[in-house]
């Protein structure tokens, strides 16, 4: 394609409709009409915390660890992957040989949400497929008042954030 | 001096201050909250609603955080100025309301005649323009007593903005006191009366400069350039907070109200219906019997509206319920509403509603257009409306000597 | 007799029109600006030092935060950095994938822009409107990638999913809706006068001192250069589709908004284009497991919507980069500011920070 290019100007009126414009303001007018116009559209703001947004099935929230949805079981297998591509070494992994030889699995597991950037990293690598064990869940409600509270270990990340009352 | 003299003397105007002073800030309050609603609304937004119904308890809410908000004075301000701009700004903006009349009859409580105003002086717009030129000191020593640039910045323009804008307003009033041939408020509706016609007919350049001339004066878009947040923070109130903060904003708001009787006096017949002297419409007399339901009933069927985000059509079915409701009322002579001659209510409804839409265009102006630059300001105010206004004061002088001459003739 | 003085004023680091943490030092006589000096810093994060310590993969996350209001701008160039350096051929429906949220993301940097730009002189209300739209391109992010503004949308090799199901359809209703929504910010804004007062003559930027500032984007096409990374060194399959570049006249503020204005239609052209020829196939080129691009270095620049992206990649053939270096187009055009800021009132530094449209995150880095 040939490269092309476009001059901008400003609007131009000429003759009567300029002095038109001059002394009945038109374009004010047209400015008032737009605002007066948007007031009977709908409002788009949600009342948050009554109301909430949907999110979008990719959305990422808090990660969290999975079990299987049919039998229950753990899906980690503590390869320590996304120990390994998390850009801000937010996730930390203890593991073990399991008693009968075969694999490991997990001790513990942490994330510290106060380092985690949200950034879905740690679930492309995941083994487990099609099912990751490490997911990006729908929670995004983290506010609290001790640190502590922000790394999360492997109770809260399988079995989700409990929803608080923020009252001191 | 006997009882009689007492109360007619002192304890009416007392009262009848008392009410003016105690109302105006519950009703600057709930404006604020229809400024606040307006604008979200023209916005894509819903505007407080978390204290009360649809956020109707939010001005008291706002005004108790004022009252208990820790004061702070700066450290380097000159502290006697400083806590006395506030006060020199709000005193002016409530003294001007002295003069402003809300209904022209009188009505009778325990067989006193109480007027709808204050007082009815003979030189009440001078008095106006007087007052009005005295708020700029309150404004000009509280950004000079903050001790801060951005402050001080914003009351120089402050005041630099309301002087010239003076010189405009003063202009576009003449042609009105020309016509009236006073300069108290009762006799200009009453000459609008007897003339027939609102002023603003004749003196629709007047009006046009004055309108302009009371935006500038009283600091609103496009004209808030002393408050320009984007450039100056807040201007001359950056270092203000609590009660002092909310002085400030109470002689603002005054002013606008102030500002908004003035015109629906002057130029829109204050409490006059609307062609006030032809005979056949004389049901718009109790018209607010049918114009109140419609504009409350409107009213509530735009929040919802906004609410369910279905918009115009609750709004129009809202004012439609509230318009056949009153006009019911009106017909069905429900407790003797309708031929109950209520002089003092009709004229308050007809003023009040002018003075509201006029509080409207303010708002729907802040919702809408841009700021202007300090330059370009002056040059608006010196080179467009003064030449203008002066010329409308010609021109009027002219017609009336003119008509005068053909008049004395025939 | 009376003696006046020059007033130094400190506009920032917190103020609300420097768009961030800007600092600007204002040397005033009255009103009247006698000199500028931004000071910048405030929002140094030193990405370039922490990337050298990172493996490739790790450094996207990285880039969103860079230019934060473009953050797919950011994530397209340092790909096309890497991909560059590997010599890795990213597939036909990944390119245009990559053109549309490009595109995508240029209208909603441009709709932030419009809306602060127009809310430091006043305009409030456009604030509002444009970040409702915004919105809808924020929920169309949020479904390819799950993010809202850091969005870590691309790997390198290409994209990590495929579009949701549906979500082609979604841009294009977005596609039919939003010339409307255009014309309602020109309504409130083209023509108004005071806008025109505002902005016509505001901040001139000849053209031979934007070039030779080194200035790009629509700061550059304001003064009438025609330059655009997009025309002239074609990436991510730019070259197939019809589009103009938008020049202004004179240089000055209205020109930059004219051109921003311009943009946005032109960008609404690319999409359609891309959405109507939207190749099939693969996402995601074949990729090794860990990137270990082989020595030697890389420059790639992008069109972002600030102007022109570049990413400096010195690779020693380990797994991660032994330098890497941003051009950022805000911290290069926010040199022209003193410049256009000369002789003029405060309230048009405002107008001229909103039109040269500067990010913090970027000019810091």
């Amino acid at each position: 394609m040939g490269a092309t290019t476009r001059t901008v100007e400003a609007p131009r009126t000429t003759g009567a409709r300029e002095i038109l414009k001059t002394f009945l303001l038109l374009e004010l007018w047209v400015g008032l009409w737009v605002t007066l116009k948007n007031q009977f559209r709908p409002h788009i703001t949600v009342e948050y915390p009554k109301e909430r947004v949907e999110l979008s099935p990719r959305f990422r929230g808090i990660p969290r660890l999975r079990f299987h949805p049919e039998s229950g079981e753990e899906l980690c297998i503590a390869c320590h992957l996304c120990e390994t591509v998390c850009p801000d070494d937010c996730i930390h992994i203890v593991s073990e040989k399991k008693p009968d030889g075969k694999g490991k699995r997990l001790v513990s597991f942490e994330i510290n949400l106060e380092r985690c950037c949200f950034c879905g990293l740690c679930v492309d690598p995941c083994p487990t497929k099609p099912l990751t064990a490490i997911y990006m869940s729908h929670d995004y409600e983290m506010a609290d008042f001790k640190r502590d509270a922000f790394v999360a270990p492997l109770k809260v990340l399988l079995n989700g954030v409990d929803p608080k009352d923020y009252k001191e | 001096m006997g009882q009689d003299t007492l109360i007619r003397n002192v304890l009416i105007p007392t009262a009848q201050i008392l009410a003016v002073v105690l109302i105006l800030p519950l009703l600057i309050a709930y404006l604020q909250l229809v400024e606040r609603k307006v604008l979200g609304f023209m916005q894509a937004r819903l505007a407080p609603r978390r204290v009360g119904w649809h956020g109707l308890l939010q001005p008291i809410a706002d005004a108790v955080k004022l009252l208990i908000k820790e004061d702070v004075i700066p450290e380097k301000s000159d502290r006697f100025l400083f806590t006395l701009a506030p006060i020199a700004t709000v005193i002016p903006a409530l003294a001007a309301l002295a003069v402003i009349p809300f209904a022209g009859a009188p009505f009778t409580v325990f067989g006193y005649e109480v007027k709808p105003f204050i007082t009815d002086v003979n030189v009440a717009l001078l008095y106006l323009l007087a007052i009005s030129s005295l708020g700029i000191y309150g404004i000009i020593l509280g950004g000079w007593a903050s001790n801060s640039k951005y402050s001080l910045l914003g009351a120089l323009r402050s005041s630099a903005q309301m002087i010239s804008y003076e010189v405009p307003l003063g202009f576009a009033i003449i042609g009105v006191m020309m016509l009236a041939g006073s300069a108290s408020m009762v006799d200009i509706v009453e000459a609008q009366r007897k003339a027939g016609v609102w002023y603003v007919v004749p003196q629709l350049v007047g009006f046009f400069c004055y309108f302009i001339a009371a935006i500038a004066e009283t600091n609103r878009v496009p004209f808030d350039l002393p408050e320009a947040e984007a450039e100056l923070v807040a201007g001359f109130h950056t270092e203000y907070s609590g009660m002092k903060f909310a002085f400030f904003f109470l002689a603002e708001y005054t002013n606008m109200i102030v500002v908004s009787c003035i015109a629906t006096i002057l130029f829109f017949g204050g409490w006059l219906r609307p062609l006030p002297n032809v005979e056949s419409l004389w049901w718009l007399q109790n018209g607010w019997l049918i114009l109140l339901p419609l504009t409350l009933g409107g009213f509530a069927g735009w929040l919802f509206g906004q609410r369910t985000g279905r918009g115009l059509p609750p709004m129009i079915a809202g004012g439609g319920i509230g318009a056949a409701a009153g006009a019911i009322l009106a017909m069905s002579d429900l407790g003797g509403l309708a031929s109950l001659s209520l002089p003092a209510v009709s004229g308050a409804f007809w003023f009040f509603f002018k003075v509201s839409l006029f509080l409207f265009m303010y708002i729907w102006f802040r919702g809408t257009y841009p700021r202007y630059r300090y330059d370009q300001l002056m040059a608006l105010g010196w080179k467009w409306l003064i030449p203008l206004s002066v010329a409308n004061v010609i021109v009027t002088g002219l017609a009336i000597v003119v008509k005068g001459a053909v008049q004395g003739r025939g | 007799m009376f003696r006046t003085e020059e007033m130094d004023i400190n506009m920032g680091p917190q103020h609300p029109s420097t768009h961030g943490v800007l600092r600007l030092v204002l040397n005033l006589d009255g009103e009247e600006i006698v000199d500028v000096r931004p000071v910048i810093g405030y929002l140094h994060r030193g990405v370039e030092k922490l990337s050298e310590h990172r493996t490739y993969a790790m450094i996207e996350p990285l880039t969103d935060r860079l230019d934060y209001v473009a953050a797919i701008s950011e994530n397209l160039g340092y790909c096309g950095a890497v991909e560059k350096l590997m010599g890795l051929q990213v597939p036909p429906r990944a390119q245009s994938i990559r053109v549309i949220l490009a595109e995508l993301q240029r209208i909603a940097s441009h709709l932030l822009w419009l809306g602060t730009h127009a809310l430091d002189l006043g305009a409030m209300t456009v604030f509002f409107y444009t970040f409702r739209e915004r919105e809808l391109i924020l929920d169309l992010f949020e479904q390819f990638c799950g993010a809202r503004l850091t969005y870590n949308a691309m790997r390198i090799g290409g994209l990590l999913e495929d579009v949701p199901p549906g979500w082609t359809d979604r841009v294009r209703h977005f596609l039919s809706i939003f010339p409307s929504r255009q014309k309602e910010y020109e309504d409130l804004l083209t023509v108004n006068r005071i806008w025109l007062g505002r902005t016509q003559g505001v901040g001139v930027l000849s053209r031979e001192d934007a070039v030779a500032l080194g200035t790009s984007g629509p700061t550059l096409r304001g003064s009438g250069v025609d330059y655009d990374v997009r025309k002239s060194q074609p990436y991510s399959s730019y070259d197939q589709f019809d589009f103009d570049v938008p020049l202004g006249t004179k240089g000055d503020t209205y020109d930059r908004y004219l051109v921003r204005m311009e943009e946005m239609r032109q960008s609404c052209r690319i999409i359609q284009q891309a959405l109507d020829r939207l190749p099939e196939g693969e996402v995601r080129a074949k990729v090794p497991k860990y990137i270990k691009p082989p020595a030697g270095e890389v420059y790639h620049v992008v069109e972002s919507p600030r102007g022109e992206q570049g990413f400096y990649i010195v690779s020693k053939g380990s797994e991660m980069p032994y330098r890497m270096r941003f051009r950022s187009p805000s911290f290069v055009n926010l040199q022209a500011l003193p410049m256009m800021c000369k002789g003029r009132l405060i309230a048009d530094v405002v107008a001229i920070i909103g039109s040269i449209d500067i990010v913090l995150g970027d000019v810091d880095r």
